[in-house]
């Protein structure tokens, strides 16, 4: 009986414990700082890819430094900053209401299906800002940050193309719809523009959230393109595209040592996942794009609507650095710039494949 | 002192879950009072916290429920996750259809899904008999299968789920999601199959609150449950077929029915999740909604000793995680949501582990063995 008396006890005292100390919730530090709250898509904020450029974006804004601490090249915002990673759809929602609820200025959702959640959510509170990464909402209080996707990857695609020795081109999709055709259509045009008999092999991985997360599928595809001939392959699958990089790295290296097949990166700067092997990355700078609607709120600027990121203000591009500065000749790099001045001026026009 | 006796153990493992976790927090570096009053605090509070806490738990309720059933059948049912997942499609596919769903294209020219537009009156009863009866014959096929051929159901409903997966995701890829939507999921279920969220009746609960009826459907299917299992003839026979199949045979049973009813009923309750789901919270059938619940059921059940009573006190428990988790990934400084599944999994290992605790509490008399 003693024990029973004594579990009582704990259970009292610890519900009494958790009660009193409820009061504190709101920390010091959030007094009289923008406060910003950002929602994660399924993957997560680690996915080395699309979440964690939106994550990279924030963080600098919140301590003017990258997560892994290196400084960033803009100032710090001196926000603060709360973030949430759901992992599956039903929390999506409670997650933007727990931010709007504490009355927070600013609330990010990252990935295109949060944006319907966004717009219930948003409705309810007129007051506060929301921006989705990738989606699109026609409320004042909501921008839409989207990408020109397709411009960067006709940069890429020129790229590939040129540096191809068998003319055959790999695309290794996520998810088949709108969004990710709108990465092939660029990508061949890009690729025909610089090599008019360029062959390209566009797979998916499927028709499901899962798409984005299977890198075996992801490399099977990339092996099977191989076997086609393919020796430079994009991908724009989230996570399923590492996966390729796999493969590029186990059809391995010629007798000088240089890689005989490329990937491409997406969205963030890859380049340095597999050294050697990947030909370049189509960045989205999701993380500018973050940044800057964040400075907005702070420099109390907010516009609600579309925000669109092209080439012309460097939203998307190719990435070149240390680690891929000799797979690319300097004149197709060359080339590539025209092309980007072209599309500037409208001399060159990319086919957008979600207008169609 | 029957119910003290089945209460303990879950208590425990609960409170010892939460001093594990509240050294975990410490260890990270978090104050872990600070944690706990974020996650119960959020969980609790009128209406948003409350609100969500039940919502949450309304899912988990059927699927504890599912597995509770089949369980005192002595079948342990994986597969409550595609009983629940057929069952939700067949729920919004009968009120797309008789529901008179139309929708707009590009251009603004509709397109119709539906064949008719039912009435509220008998769209949404035909809709949640639909969800129980799809969830039921799923459930029963692995059922019949173990009692015509001896199949495991362990291992034919992780194989079912597999299929019901898959076989969701196509139609509402290829058939039913509305032209251009990256988004999988169908297109919106007729407004008449839409039933009413509790904020239309409770006063200071706000209706953009997700909880609906489907909630007190769940308590409904508790009593139902307990009136069935305890109060009937066929429940008996679930119980004694769990219980000693060879003695139930020799005392007259057909232990291949039971076998096939209790997977039915079993699966019927999983796919009530599908009410929740489609009639209450999102209007249409969105893929891969489920957030394991028909696994996290198993964990419910558990923790709930396959009593209905104890089945709604383990979702409630869980659904506060779920809500609290949220909070607490938001507003502490170092402390993932991982700290929620961290609470869940020792949890389920104390409550697994009873053996461990049968010695030190034997001697206080508290741990004879109860019946069936």
């Amino acid at each position: 009986m003693k024990l029973k008396v004594l579990l009582v006890a704990v259970l009292v005292c610890s519900l009494l414990l958790a009660g009193t100390s409820c009061r504190q919730e709101i920390r010091a530090d959030e007094k009289g700082k923008v406060r910003v709250g950002i929602v994660f898509d399924i993957g997560g904020k680690d996915d080395r890819s699309f979440n964690a450029a939106a994550y990279d974006g924030v963080k600098c804004a919140e301590t003017g430094r990258h997560p892994d601490g290196k400084p960033c090249d803009k100032p710090s915002l001196g926000i603060m900053l709360r973030d949430v990673e759901p992992g599956n759809p039903t929390s999506i929602e409670p997650a933007m209401r727990a931010f709007a609820e504490r009355g927070y200025d600013l609330i990010i959702g990252v990935g295109f299906a949060q944006a319907p959640i966004m717009e219930i959510v948003a409705k309810d509170y007129p007051n506060i800002n929301f921006a989705i990464v990738d989606g699109a909402s026609t409320l004042p209080n909501v921008a839409s940050l989207v990408f020109k996707e397709h411009e960067g990857s006709y940069l890429v695609g020129m790229i590939a193309a040129k540096e191809s020795k068998t003319g055959v081109l790999g695309f290794i999709g996520g998810m088949d719809i709108g969004l990710i055709h709108r990465f092939a259509v660029g990508y061949e045009e890009g690729a025909k523009a610089a090599r008019p008999d360029a062959q390209v092999i566009v797979n998916y991985v499927g028709v499901t959230d899962g798409a984005w997360n299977n890198p075996g599928k992801g490399k099977e595809l990339a092996l099977a393109q191989i076997g086609k001939g393919a020796d430079v392959i994009f991908t724009a699958a989230g996570n399923s595209g590492l996966g390729a990089f796999d493969a590029v790295e186990q059809a391995g290296k010629d007798a000088q040592g240089h890689a005989t097949h490329f990937v491409i990166g997406v969205d963030s700067n890859q380049n340095g996942v597999k050294p050697g092997f990947v030909l370049t990355s189509m960045v989205k700078r999701v993380d500018n794009a973050v940044y800057q609607i964040v400075s907005d709120v702070v420099n109390k600027k907010f516009k609600g609507g579309f925000h669109t990121y092209g080439v012309e203000s460097d939203g998307v591009g190719y990435a070149i650095d240390q680690f891929n500065q000799s797979l690319i000749q300097p004149d197709v790099i060359q080339q590539a710039e025209e092309a980007k001045r072209k599309i500037i001026s409208g001399d060159i026009k990319v086919t957008d494949a979600m207008l169609k | 002192m029957k119910l003290l006796r089945e209460l303990l153990f879950p208590v425990i493992a609960v409170v010892v879950a939460f001093v594990v976790g509240g050294v975990i927090v410490w260890v990270i570096g978090d104050n872990p009072f600070e944690v706990y009053g974020l996650l119960l605090g959020s969980a609790l509070t009128w209406p948003d916290g409350i609100g969500y806490t039940l919502f949450y738990a309304t899912p988990l309720i059927f699927t504890g429920l599912a597995v509770a059933v089949a369980f005192r059948c002595g079948l342990l049912n994986i597969g409550a996750e595609g009983q629940l997942y057929v069952a939700a499609f067949a729920c919004a596919w009968v009120s797309i259809k008789l529901g008179g769903t139309v929708i707009k294209d590009f251009s603004g020219a509709p397109i119709g899904y539906g064949w008719v537009s039912l009435p509220a009156v008998v769209l949404v009863p035909l809709a949640v008999l639909t969800a129980i009866l799809v969830g039921g014959a799923w459930g029963a096929i692995p059922g019949w299968l173990k009692a015509r051929f001896g199949a495991h159901e362990v291992i034919t409903t992780i194989m079912m789920n597999f299929i019901a997966v898959a076989l969701v995701s196509y139609f509402t890829q290829y058939y039913y999601k509305a032209p251009g939507d990256p988004i999988m999921e169908s297109v919106p279920v007729g407004e008449a199959a839409h039933i009413p969220r509790l904020g239309a009746f409770v006063p200071g609960l706000p209706e953009r609150l997700p909880l609906n009826v489907a909630f007190l459907l769940a308590l409904l299917a508790c009593a139902l449950v307990y009136v069935f299992l305890w109060r009937t003839k066929w429940g008996y026979e679930i119980r004694a077929t769990g219980a000693n199949p060879s003695a139930a045979e020799y005392g007259g049973i057909s232990v291949r029915k039971q076998i096939v009813l209790a997977m039915a009923v079993s699966g019927a309750l999983a796919g009530m999740v599908g009410i929740n789901e489609v009639l209450g919270y999102r209007y249409r059938y969105y893929d891969s909604f489920s957030d394991n619940y028909g696994f996290t059921g198993i964990a419910v059940a558990l923790l709930g000793r396959n009593h209905p009573v104890g089945v709604v006190l383990a979702a409630l428990l869980f659904g506060m995680l779920q809500r609290g988790g949220i909070f607490v990934d938001a507003f502490s400084v170092h402390v993932s949501k991982d700290l929620v599944q961290v609470l869940q999994g020792v949890v389920i290992l104390f409550v697994a582990a009873e053996l461990l605790f049968r010695g030190p509490f034997g001697r206080f008399g508290l741990l004879k063995r109860s019946k069936v």
